[in-house]
Order: structure tokens, then sequence, then C-alpha cells
């Protein structure tokens, strides 16, 4: 009986692991601000950028990554719709060590490649900032970028038209005129 | 000859009159708009919960269990708030070795459970008992079912719960995240 006790105990002592156990208390207190960007206008072909600020509120420094998020449909605000393409998101860095009680900003880049059905959309996608930590809670904070694109796009193609139209009469022009010229010209 | 000519001026000025509108909004300033009150964060008094060692499928609730730790909301801004596990790594090899996140909170083999539970809120979760399973998956934590967001200087005080495996390999020391993240409501 004794020695079963004993093997028992043995195969729990083997079983047993430690689970996160840490040994700094490593509390994380940051802002990140602008809370709720709109860029509006932005035509496609065509690139903006904005600053986020990182205010590190903590008497140590810690390192932030940064990363975007594709936030499901109830979350996002009303009539927009998802952003189509992560990578034209660009952070001037993805990774920034901020000093104890200050702040540093990374530069977003928002670029949208020049196709037309790119233009006058209206999408939303969450820009997240969270700081390393080995601890077992983390916090990370999203900035909520909205982003409506001119429809201009379409008025560029116009634009191109137009400007075949009116070369297109010029060239008529000069050819009927030659043609009329040479016709009443005496044989 | 004149009337040819005539002819490709007033084109012309047809065609630069219809297409001005166009070309004019091609010159539309881009505008960037930082909305009201600009500042988000949140803030957490706890972020540790060292269990020691555990055995094979037994469950464990922080100490208080639902008022353990406190998030208050700081920046200046209303918040919707969100929760999001993942798997448990083993230390000295995480890619060698891991408890999977449940997907509905319970354990199995090799994989792992975890809850959570706010104060005060005694019908939530899928034993109407409060908790709610922790998964891979980005979910609400507060608000939930359309309720108010958390406004500056609010607090929700909660607590959690961890599951072990019914069968997992001993003696590894295992390490996992909970994230918490907010967004401007």
């Amino acid at each position: 009986m004794v020695g079963r006790i004993k093997v028992a105990g043995l195969i729990a002592a083997l079983l047993v692991i430690f689970l996160p156990s840490f040994t700094l208390a490593q509390d994380v207190n940051f802002s990140v601000s602008p809370a709720v960007l709109s860029i509006d206008n932005l035509p496609p072909g065509e690139a903006t950028e904005f600053e986020l600020t990182i205010h590190n509120k903590e008497e140590l420094a810690h390192n932030f990554t940064i990363a975007t998020f594709q936030p499901p449909e109830e979350e996002r605000r009303e009539r927009r719709t998802e952003f189509p393409d992560d990578s034209w998101i660009s952070f001037s860095t993805q990774e920034i060590e901020v000093a104890a009680n200050s702040q540093a900003n990374v530069t977003v880049t928002v670029a949208i490649p020049q196709e037309q059905k790119w233009a006058g959309e209206d999408w939303e996608i969450w820009v997240g900032v969270a700081a390393e930590s080995s601890d077992l809670l983390a916090v990370r904070l999203y900035v909520r970028l909205l982003v409506s694109t001119n429809p201009a796009m379409e008025a560029r193609s116009n634009a191109g038209l137009v400007a075949g139209i009116v070369v297109g009469i010029i060239l008529l022009g000069y050819g009927g005129y030659y043609y009329f010229r040479r016709k009443a010209k005496p044989e | 000859m004149k009337v040819v000519i005539t002819s490709i001026v007033v084109a012309l000025i047809l065609a630069l009159i219809l297409s001005l509108p166009a070309l004019a909004q091609e010159s539309g300033t881009i505008t960037i708009t930082m909305t009201g009150v600009n500042e988000i964060s949140i803030s957490l008094d706890k972020t540790q919960w060292p269990l020691g060692n555990v055995p094979l499928d037994t469950e464990y609730t922080t100490s208080p269990p639902i008022e353990w730790c406190t998030l208050t909301v700081e920046g200046n801004c209303n918040v919707n708030t969100f929760i999001l596990g993942e798997d448990a790594k083993w230390v000295d090899n995480p890619s060698a070795y891991k408890w999977t996140l449940s997907t509905d909170g319970t354990s199995g083999e090799n994989v792992y459970g975890l809850w959570f539970r706010i104060s005060g809120d005694t019908t939530r979760g899928p034993l109407s008992d409060g908790y709610v399973p922790i998964t891979k998956t980005q979910d609400e934590f507060w608000p939930y079912a359309g309720g108010s967001s958390l406004a500056p200087g609010n607090t929700k005080q909660f607590g959690l719960k961890l599951l072990t495996p019914t069968y997992f390999v001993g003696g590894r020391q295992m390490q996992t995240q909970i994230t918490i993240s907010a967004v401007a409501a």
C-alpha cells in the first residue's frame, strides 16, 4: 500500500509543471493618440502619412510593437467596409523603445494603388500598439483608422477621355482643312 | 478655311468647359481629421498569476475569483474592450511543445481551458454563471450584446479560471498570455 502511494506520488511529481512564475512586476500603463483618425479624399495612386504617438507612463522603458488589425464587421463604423490590403499601410518602425515617462512618434503611411476600383471607397482598419511583456496579462490599444478615397480616379479617366476627344477633333479639323484646301485648288 | 478654324476653336472651348469640373476634382486636397477626444488608454492593476506546480485536469481560479484584477479606462475617450488568449508554450523550446487553448473552455490531452468572469456578471457565458471562455479569437470583454461602452474613469473588475490538460508532459515550464485590448467606441 505504502509502495503504491509512493509510486502515485512520483507520477504526480513527474507530471507537475510550472505555469507562469515571474519575479518582477511589470505593469504597463501607456496611451496612444490619436484614438480615431479619418483620412478623406485620398486619391488612388497617392499616399499620405500621419504621426502616431505612444506615451509610456511607466517608470521603466518599454518596447512597443505596431501592427494592423482587420476588425470584424460588427465592430466597424457604419457604412465602413474592410480595408482591402494591410500592405498598403506601413510604419516607420514596427517596434520602438520608449523611455520611462516619455513619448515617441511612429509615422504611419497609407498608400492606395492607382486603380479605378479603389476610387470612392470608405474603409476601416485598426492599428494596434502593444507593449512587449512576458506577463500573463498584456494590453493592446487600437487606433481606429478611417480611410475614404477620392472619386477623382474616375475624374482622371474622364479627363483622359476628354483630352482624347480634343485631340481627335483637332486632327479631324486639320484633316478636313487640308482635304478641302486640296480639293479647292485649281488643276 | 475660316469656318474650319472657327469650328476647331469652338470644339476646343466646349471640350475644356466640359472637362474643367473633372480636372478641378483632381486637385482636391487630402484631409486628415483627428476626431474629437483623442487619447486612448487602459490600465490593469495586475498582470501576473503565478501558479507554481499544477497537476492534471485541475481547475484554478484567481483569488479573489472575480475581483482579482481591475481594468481602468485612462485616456479621454469611451472604449470597447476585447480579450484574446493563445496557446501555452514551453518556455525552454516554444516551438517544440505547447498546450493548445481550448475553443470552449474545456480541457483535453495537451489542451487547456481559460475563462474570465467580470464582477457583477452572473448570467453571461455558456453555463450562464458569468464565466466566459477565452479563445484564440478576439472576443468582447466589455461591453457585450450591444451594451454601453466604458467611459474615462470607469473600472471593471474581473477574475480568471484555468483548467489544466487531462494529459501533458510534466516537468516543463509553460507560459501563456492573455491580451486585453481597447478601441475608441
